[in-house]
C-alpha cells in the first residue's frame, strides 16, 4: 500500500503513545525527531491530532451521574459545562453536515444512559436495573448496563455476577461477557469471566452462550438448570451438574467459598479473588493437596490455621501474603 | 521561518477546515479515486513547505493553487495527462468550494459529529475509542478491562483516530488499511 497510507499509520501510532500516562520526554524527543524529519510527517501527525481533539466532544456522552458508583471524572464534567455553554452561545446554526432521523432520535427521546458499576476486591454489591432485574456483582467486578424500551443490554468488563432477569420476550436481556454473549429472557444464572476464560452456570431457566458480536451466526449453546458452560476461544464445555453443586458455586452470594475435593493452588487462587493478603503457594506437593469445606472467603486466617490442623501443611502468616507449604519436605519418601 | 507551533496551528485552522472541499476538488479532477488520499497527503507536504517561510495570506487561493499544480505535475509524470484534464483544472483557481462554511460549526454539531462518526466504526474499533475519549482509559486500562492484549487496543485505536479523523474533517470516515503486499488481494478496499 502507499507511502501517504503507510506515514498516516505510523503518526496515528505516535498519536496513541503520546497520549498515555507513560509518555516520557525521551519518547517526546524520538516523536519531535520522526517530525522534523519530513514535513509530510508533520503533516499526517498535525492532521491526525486536530482530528482526534475534534472527537473530544465524545466525552459529553459520559453517563448523566444518576447512578451513585459512578465514578464520573471531574473533566468531563467540566466540558459538559464547556459545551454546554458554547450552544448557549451560538448565534447562528450552520448546518453543514447531514444527520439521519436516527441520530435526532438517539439525541433526543430522552434515552436513558449507560449505566456503571463496580465493587472492590473482597466488596459485593446488589444493583437493581430500569426493567425490575437485579445483579449481584461479586469481588472486584466492572459492569455496565444499558436498559431502555427496546433493549437491555449487559456488558461485564471483569469479574463475576449473578442475574436475575425479569422476563420479556420482547426484549431479551444480552450480555456481552468478553468473548462469549450471553442472552435470555427471564431466568437466574451467573457469568464470571476471568480474561477471555468464560464461566456461565444456571439454577432457574435457559441461557443461551454464543460466541460474541465479532462473530455473528457463530456456534451457539443452549443450557439449562444444572448446567455449566465454559468458554474459552473458540470451544465452549457444558457440564451438567446437580443445581445443588451450582448453588455450592454460587455461595459467594453469602461471602462463602465451598470447595468439593479442590486442589490447595485452586482454593488459593479463588481466595485470592477476595483478599489483597494473597496466598501463596511454595511446593507442588502442597499445591496438589485436595481439600473440601465451606470457607469465609474474606477470612483467609481463619482458611490458613485449617490447613494448618486439618491438613498438616506448613503455613507461615505475614502482614502481605500468607505462604503456605509442605510440612517438611526434606523427609525422604 | 515560521515556528512549527504557528505553522501547525495556520494548518489547523486555516488548510485542514478545507478538507472536504479539497478533497471533492481531488476526486472531481482525479480519475483513480483510490488515490485520492495519498494525494491530499502529497498536497498537505507540499502546502506545509511553501508556508515555511512565510505564512499564505489567502489560505483558500494557496491550498487550491498549490493542489492544482500537484494534479498536474503527477499526471504529466504518469504520462497520462490530457488537455482537457489540464484546462478543467486551470479554470478551477477560483471556485465556490473556497469560501465553505465548515469552519463555522458549532459545538453541538462537533459532538452530533462525532457521535455519528463513532456509529460507522466497526465494533471492537468502537469499543475501544469510547473507552478512550468517553471514558478516558489509557491503552493499558482498555486491555485490561477487554481483556485483550494491548498491541491489540493500539491497533485497533490507531484506525479509530484515522477514520474519525476522517469524518471529523467532512470525509467518510472509512480508512484503508495498511496491508502488506502479499496479503493486498482482499485488503485493498475498505476497513470491514
Amino acid at each position: 500500500m502507499s507511502d501517504g497510507c503507510r506515514i498516516e499509520e505510523l503518526a496515528a501510532q505516535w498519536l496513541v503513545r503520546s497520549e498515555q500516562p507513560d509518555w516520557s520526554p525521551e519518547q517526546d524527543a524520538e516523536l519531535r525527531q520522526w517530525l522534523d524529519q519530513s514535513y509530510s510527517h508533520k503533516a499526517a501527525f498535525w492532521r491526525l491530532e486536530h482530528g482526534w481533539r475534534k472527537a473530544d466532544r465524545l466525552a459529553a456522552l459520559g453517563n448523566g451521574g444518576s447512578i451513585s458508583a459512578n465514578r464520573v471524572p471531574a473533566s468531563v464534567n467540566w466540558r459538559r459545562a464547556a459545551i454546554a455553554a458554547s450552544v448557549a452561545l451560538t448565534i447562528a446554526l450552520v448546518p453543514t453536515y447531514f444527520l439521519t432521523t436516527r441520530e435526532f432520535n438517539d439525541a433526543g427521546s430522552g434515552q436513558k444512559p449507560e449505566q456503571q458499576f463496580s465493587t472492590a476486591l473482597g466488596a459485593r454489591k446488589i444493583v437493581a436495573l430500569a426493567d425490575g432485574s437485579k445483579v449481584e456483582l461479586n469481588t472486584a467486578t466492572i459492569g455496565r448496563a444499558m436498559v431502555n424500551d427496546r433493549r437491555r443490554e449487559f456488558w461485564l468488563d471483569r469479574g463475576e455476577a449473578y442475574f436475575d432477569i425479569v422476563h420479556d420476550a420482547a426484549r431479551p436481556f444480552v450480555i456481552y461477557a468478553g468473548p462469549r454473549t450471553v442472552t435470555v429472557l427471564g431466568t437466574k444464572f451467573t457469568v464470571r469471566r476471568d480474561g477471555e476464560r468464560v464461566t456461565v452456570s444456571v439454577i432457574q431457566g435457559r441461557v443461551k452462550v454464543d460466541l460474541g458480536p465479532a462473530q455473528p451466526g457463530g456456534p451457539s449453546t443452549t443450557i439449562g438448570v444444572g448446567d455449566t458452560a465454559l468458554a474459552e476461544g473458540n470451544s465452549t464445555i457444558v457440564a451438567s451438574r446437580s443445581l445443588e453443586q451450582v448453588e455450592r458455586a454460587m455461595s459467594w452470594r453469602r461471602g462463602m467459598l465451598t470447595f468439593d475435593n479442590a486442589t490447595l493452588s485452586d482454593a488459593a487462587a479463588e481466595f485470592n479473588r477476595y483478599n489483597a493478603r494473597k496466598i501463596e503457594i511454595l511446593d507442588q506437593h502442597a499445591a496438589e493437596t485436595r481439600i473440601g469445606g465451606t470457607f469465609a472467603a474474606n477470612n483467609v486466617d481463619a482458611f490458613a490455621r485449617l490447613l494448618r490442623e486439618a491438613y498438616g501443611v506448613k503455613v507461615e502468616v505475614d502482614p502481605g501474603a500468607v505462604k503456605i507449604s509442605a510440612q517438611d519436605v526434606t523427609v525422604p519418601r | 521561518m515560521v515556528e512549527d507551533e504557528a505553522l501547525s496551528a495556520w494548518f489547523c485552522d486555516a488548510i485542514l477546515s478545507r478538507e472536504a472541499s479539497l478533497m471533492r476538488f481531488i476526486r472531481r479532477n482525479w480519475r483513480d479515486s483510490a488515490e485520492a488520499d495519498d494525494l491530499r497527503q502529497e498536497i498537505y507536504e507540499k502546502v506545509l513547505i511553501g508556508a515555511r517561510r512565510e505564512l499564505p495570506r489567502n489560505a483558500g487561493h494557496y491550498l487550491f493553487a498549490v493542489a492544482r499544480n500537484h494534479l498536474i505535475n503527477r499526471a504529466k509524470r504518469a504520462q497520462i495527462v490530457s488537455f482537457d484534464l489540464v484546462a478543467d483544472m486551470s479554470a478551477m483557481t477560483a471556485g465556490p468550494d473556497l469560501h465553505s462554511t465548515e469552519r463555522h460549526v458549532s459545538a453541538r454539531d462537533e459532538l452530533r459529529r462525532a457521535q455519528a462518526g463513532l456509529e460507522l466504526l466497526p465494533p471492537r474499533c468502537r469499543e475501544v475509542v469510547r473507552l478512550r475519549k468517553v471514558e478516558g482509559l489509557s491503552t493499558r486500562e482498555t486491555a485490561q478491562r477487554l481483556g485483550v492484549g494491548i498491541d491489540t487496543v493500539e491497533k485497533q485505536l490507531t484506525l479509530g483516530i484515522r477514520a474519525m479523523t476522517d469524518f471529523m474533517l467532512g470525509g467518510s470516515g472509512k480508512v484503508h488499511r495498511w496491508t502488506p503486499i502479499g496479503k493486498a488481494m482482499s485488503g485493498a478496499g475498505n476497513d470491514e
